[in-house]
């Protein structure tokens, strides 16, 4: 090879993928518009990016995958601690984490700032990012669950009930915990919206409730559930 | 040492060198809050985000004035000149020293940026931009005055050059977190693989060529060849960070699969550099020199090449993105591509600077394999960390948390491999600044 054919290799490979590049990010900032809902970019999201920023945020969590990996993921955050759960969080880290052995500081962030951030946060939440994190994505059941689907022939929603806490708070067939009543029968008792509201959010079925609200269950998972505790009967 | 004003270089090896102790003791402290439990009240003065931001820009300050150190002393050798104007070389020097202290004592007062490896507060960014262009001005200029161009001094000016325009799309606010992610990569990314790239084959082509006689025609060729190959792999290759931030489906493909390519170069910069040693023409004067150079194409590729094409697919990287895995390949690829660079340039620059001929390199070669194989076996412990994060927070379900929990133990030996790394560190700052030669051998 002669020091000419190399030159041409470097310019010819240069600007063909630098060509590919730009006409890519061109057609990437038009569908982005879409993906993101760029139309929802209010001046409260905004802030709150900026409120994001201010309290450098992203170098304990990350956000869409990106930053310090040291605390949980802020894209879904609030599908899975809701926006109240954020609100105390945010305002009392040394209380909501005084058991945890890590902690997260006290920045002293003001109410609007956390509102501004709540509205960001739900911003991010809703970009269609092809379903990341896998923790928290709505299609997917977790492979605890398959694998106990596949390997004890339970049906779907058994395998959520086993593995998503239920079984420290309620028995089924003498097993499990007794905060709760034993759910052997409750088919009987409630019908399966009942149930599926039960599960969500408890004191809209029953003022007195003591159950917590069982915010992590996918879309998918309390529709199993819901169908496997409704036959019940 | 050839011209007077290649002496500037000198210092800034020497403050890259502190800048890198700085650095590794900041990493210490971040692994440490991954195993203990830090009480409140110092998370609530001192928090790991501080301190991570003090960690990665320190880490990309050393090296850039390592960079810039390299090229003040490689262009007079290049063009035949001394430097354009050497006053311009300390101002450019005193203003990013001074502009990063700056920086990392307001880190520690929040006056922060915000965004991860970006954290620099803008205002601080505009004087940044301001001592690049005085280095590129300057560089620009001796080359210029000289009408003497080479391939190496033109890729290495073309790689800072573009270096240096990579970093603007760093500084606007954007409204659009997808955008904003979007262009943060044309920083990160596009440099350690592209401009990075550039200055790197571009400084290894000229030791090269002073150590081994091989001709310059032969090395330029391949020079071109591998930056050829860097570039058109490695700027579509962008696309492996697109996949999960809101940017259209098709960068799964362009991101893979350009992506995929990348470790070619790479390697292709392996068997070069071990094709010229083996067919130098010189007599070997000081080995340690060799052991820096093979071992850091080595490890670039490990570090790089292996580590980086392991998670590059997005069938691995959905569950491993943004994960220990994340950092692990970030540890072995930045040691072994870029911080042993540097090493080695401050190995052969530096013995010339204070007129050695021949040195001692006892102290450097415990230096070198005590922080090459902590470093190594560190991407192995954070590795190992990831995978099982991955695994049990993503696949299985479990909270973070928990999920945190199974990293202790792993977190907390890859703490204490840290601290054989630091030692080494210290050794290499040791040698460096007090490098004596070699006694002679009795015949
Ligand atoms: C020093 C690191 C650090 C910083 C800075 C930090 N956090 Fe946290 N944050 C944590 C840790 C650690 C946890 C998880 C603790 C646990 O669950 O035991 C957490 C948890 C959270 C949670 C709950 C997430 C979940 O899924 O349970 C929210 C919400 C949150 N942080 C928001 C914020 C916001 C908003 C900011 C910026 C104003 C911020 N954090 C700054 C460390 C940090
Ligand atoms: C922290 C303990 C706790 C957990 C965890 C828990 N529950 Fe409950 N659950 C209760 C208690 C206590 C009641 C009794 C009524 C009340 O006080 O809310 C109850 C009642 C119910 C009922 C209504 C029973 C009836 O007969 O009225 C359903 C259905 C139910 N739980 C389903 C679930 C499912 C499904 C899960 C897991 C996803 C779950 N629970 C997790 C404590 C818990
Ligand atoms: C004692 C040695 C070191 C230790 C214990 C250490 C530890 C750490 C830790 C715990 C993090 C934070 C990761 C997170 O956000 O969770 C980090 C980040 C980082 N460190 Fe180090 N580090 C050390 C030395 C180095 C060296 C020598 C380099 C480069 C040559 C380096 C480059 C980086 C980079 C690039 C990041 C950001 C990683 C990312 O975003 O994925 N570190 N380090
Ligand atoms: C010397 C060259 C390289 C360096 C210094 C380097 C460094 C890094 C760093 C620091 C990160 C983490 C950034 C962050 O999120 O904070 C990263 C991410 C990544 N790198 Fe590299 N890299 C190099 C080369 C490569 C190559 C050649 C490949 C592929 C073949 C690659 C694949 C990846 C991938 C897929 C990620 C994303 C990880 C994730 O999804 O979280 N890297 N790299
Ligand atoms: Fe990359």
């Amino acid at each position: 090879m002669s020091q000419k054919t190399a030159f041409r290799i470097f310019i010819i490979g240069t600007l063909a993928s630098g060509v590919l590049f730009l006409a890519l990010t061109w057609d990437t900032h038009r569908q982005v518009e879409t993906l993101s809902h760029a139309d929802k970019l209010s001046p409260q999201v905004i802030a709150g990016k900026r409120t994001f920023e201010k309290y450098n945020c992203n170098d304990c969590h990350t956000i869409l995958g990106f930053g310090g990996y040291y605390a949980p993921d802020m894209t879904r955050v609030v599908q899975r601690v809701g926006e109240e759960g954020i609100r105390f969080r945010v305002k009392n880290p040394e209380r909501a984490f005084a058991d945890s052995w890590r902690k997260m500081p006290q920045q002293h962030v003001s109410d609007a700032e956390v509102e501004n951030l709540i509205a960001f946060f739900t911003w991010v939440g809703n970009i269609n990012n092809g379903d990341w994190p896998p923790q928290d994505s709505k299609k997917r059941m977790t492979r605890g669950e398959e694998i106990a689907v596949a390997a004890g022939g339970l049906s779907p929603g058994a395998a959520v009930f086993q593995n998503r806490g239920c079984m420290n708070c309620h028995s089924l067939h003498g097993k499990g915990g007794t905060f709760g009543p034993p759910l052997d029968t409750v088919g009987r008792r409630l019908d399966l919206e009942r149930i599926e509201h039960y599960i969500r959010n408890p004191k809209s079925i029953n003022p007195n409730a003591k159950m917590p609200p069982q915010k992590d269950l996918s879309e998918k998972e309390l529709e199993e559930v819901t169908k496997f505790l409704a036959g019940l009967k | 040492m050839l011209y007077q004003s290649q002496k500037i270089a000198h210092w800034y090896f020497r403050i890259a060198l502190l800048l890198f102790g700085l650095q590794v003791i900041m990493g210490l402290w971040l692994a440490f809050n991954y195993t203990f439990t830090v009480p409140q009240s110092i998370v609530d003065k001192f928090p790991f985000a501080t301190a991570r931001a003090m960690h990665t820009n320190l880490l990309v300050l050393w090296m850039l004035l390592g960079f810039m150190g390299g090229a003040y002393y490689i262009v007079p050798e290049e063009t035949g000149t001394e430097i354009f104007s050497p006053k311009l070389a300390w101002i450019q020097l005193i203003v990013l020293v001074v502009t990063g202290v700056v920086a990392l004592i307001g880190f520690i007062f929040g006056w922060t940026q915000g965004r991860p490896l970006l954290e620099i507060p803008r205002p601080l960014d505009i004087v940044v931009v301001i001592g690049a262009l005085i280095f590129l001005f300057n560089v620009g200029m001796t080359m210029f005055k000289a009408k003497r161009w080479t391939a190496i001094q033109g890729n290495l000016l073309g790689g800072l050059t573009f270096l240096a325009i990579l970093y603007l799309f760093g500084i606007p606010f954007y409204q659009n977190e997808v955008i904003d992610w979007y262009y943060w990569w044309w920083v990160i990314h596009l440099w350690v693989e592209g401009a990075w790239e550039l200055v790197t084959a571009s400084i290894i082509a000229f030791i090269l060529l002073r150590l081994t006689g091989v001709e310059r025609h032969v090395l330029e060729k391949w020079l071109y060849v591998e930056l050829g190959l860097f570039l058109f792999t490695g700027i579509t290759g962008t696309g492996h960070h697109y996949y999960w931030i809101g940017a259209p489906k098709y960068w799964l493909w362009f991101g893979g699969v350009f992506s995929a390519l990348e470790p070619l170069p790479i390697l292709l910069m392996v068997i070069d550099t071990l094709d010229h040693v083996k067919k130098r023409k010189t007599k070997i004067i000081n080995p340690f020199t060799w052991t820096l150079l093979i071992g850091g194409a080595v490890f670039h590729f490990i570090g790089a090449g292996v580590w980086g094409f392991a998670h590059t697919f997005p069938q691995v990287n959905y569950y491993t993105h943004g994960s220990q895995v994340t950092v692990s390949h970030g540890h072995l690829a930045f040691f072994g591509a870029y911080a042993l660079l540097n090493i080695t340039v401050f190995y052969f620059a530096i013995p010339k600077l204070k007129g050695i001929d021949r040195y001692n390199p006892t102290l450097g070669t415990i230096g070198f394999w005590t922080t090459t194989s902590a470093m190594f076996l560190m991407g192995l412990t954070f590795g190992i960390s990831g995978v099982v994060q991955s695994y049990i927070e993503r696949v299985v379900g479990l909270g973070y948390m928990t999920a945190q929990d199974y990293l202790r133990t792993w977190m907390g030996v890859t703490f204490f491999l840290g601290l054989i790394f630091f030692a080494g560190v210290l050794i290499i700052i040791y040698d460096l600044f007090f490098i004596r030669p070699a006694e002679e051998e009795v015949l």
